[in-house]
């Protein structure tokens, strides 16, 4: 039994950590705003987009970055259009999460803001960290 | 690894470390790798609405609050520091912007929607800073401004 217990346990333990590293590698690694009032996410039933909003790191540039690929103001916009729908067709609200580099300039993230109130989502978020 | 036999040939009472050391060692390793190092985000809820395109599930803005006056913050980027503005009067820092939005909120009403109309070049931190601060005295009713221009690049399809 003993070397089976041993194989069983390290194979728990090891789905255990991947996992929990495979949730944390969601997310782009960027410096944050810090805000002392901010609320702790719940995990609701809500659809989510996590639009990423960081300097490049080889040109400095601003980006915004969603699921991966570098987005512009009218490609942002129709993926908006198709997430509303998608989120009306499942019956759930839609929540855009803004992720941005605290060193980002605000005209870059006003668009985005912008774009989301046109295309009817409402549940605007940004993340911070706790102070 | 050595197998731990149950009994002792020489009947002695000592502790088997190894196994010990072994589990201890596992759970050590579970812990380091489960807690991680990174911060954990929070979240800082905001409210968007355009003016004719609701189609929103928040309730619409009652109309005796519509004759109230609403804060408005002017906050731009001075030389390399933020400067706020609020009704004609400058201030330099964050701490008596805060405090004069507390006062607001404690003796006007609390319910008061604040804009926050922001510079161009104003980094996120100050414009999460000044957001923060009015959800900390109590106003939690917090829009942004947008240019018309900006408006207008974003709506064109």
């Amino acid at each position: 039994m003993t070397p089976m217990i041993d194989v069983v346990f390290l194979l728990i333990i090891f789905f255990l950590v991947s996992s929990h590293l495979a949730k944390q590698e969601t997310q782009l690694e960027m410096e944050l705003a810090g805000a002392a009032s901010g609320a702790t996410p719940e995990e609701t039933n809500d659809r989510r987009l996590v639009v990423n909003v960081l300097p490049d790191e080889a040109t400095g540039e601003i980006q915004v970055v969603v699921t991966g690929n570098v987005m512009n103001t009218p490609n942002l916009r129709s993926m908006l259009d198709f997430e509303v729908e998608q989120a009306k067709l499942e019956k759930r609200a839609l929540e855009v999460r803004i992720r941005c580099d605290r060193r980002v300039p605000y005209h870059k993230v006003e668009p985005i803001m912008v774009t989301c109130a046109a295309a009817g989502v409402w549940k605007v978020t940004f993340a911070v960290l706790g102070e | 690894m050595r197998a731990a036999t149950g009994h002792n040939d020489r009947k002695r009472l000592d502790v088997q470390m190894t196994p010990m050391i072994d589990v201890i060692f596992l759970l050590l390793i579970f812990f380091v790798c489960t807690a991680g190092f990174q911060r954990i985000e929070n979240i800082l809820p905001t409210h968007m609405t355009l003016p004719g395109q609701v189609q929103s599930d928040m309730p619409p803005v009652e109309e005796e609050f519509e004759d109230l006056d609403t804060i408005v913050i002017n906050l731009r980027w001075v030389g390399d520091s933020p400067q706020w503005e609020i009704s004609g009067r400058n201030y330099n820092s964050l701490p008596e912007v805060q405090s004069l939005l507390a006062a607001i909120a404690t003796q006007v009403r609390s319910d008061l929607p604040v804009i926050l109309d922001v510079g161009a070049v104003v980094p996120m931190e100050n414009v999460i800073d000044l957001y923060d601060a009015c959800r900390l005295v109590g106003l939690e009713r917090v829009q942004f401004a947008a240019s018309p221009e900006t408006v207008r690049a974003a709506t064109l399809r």
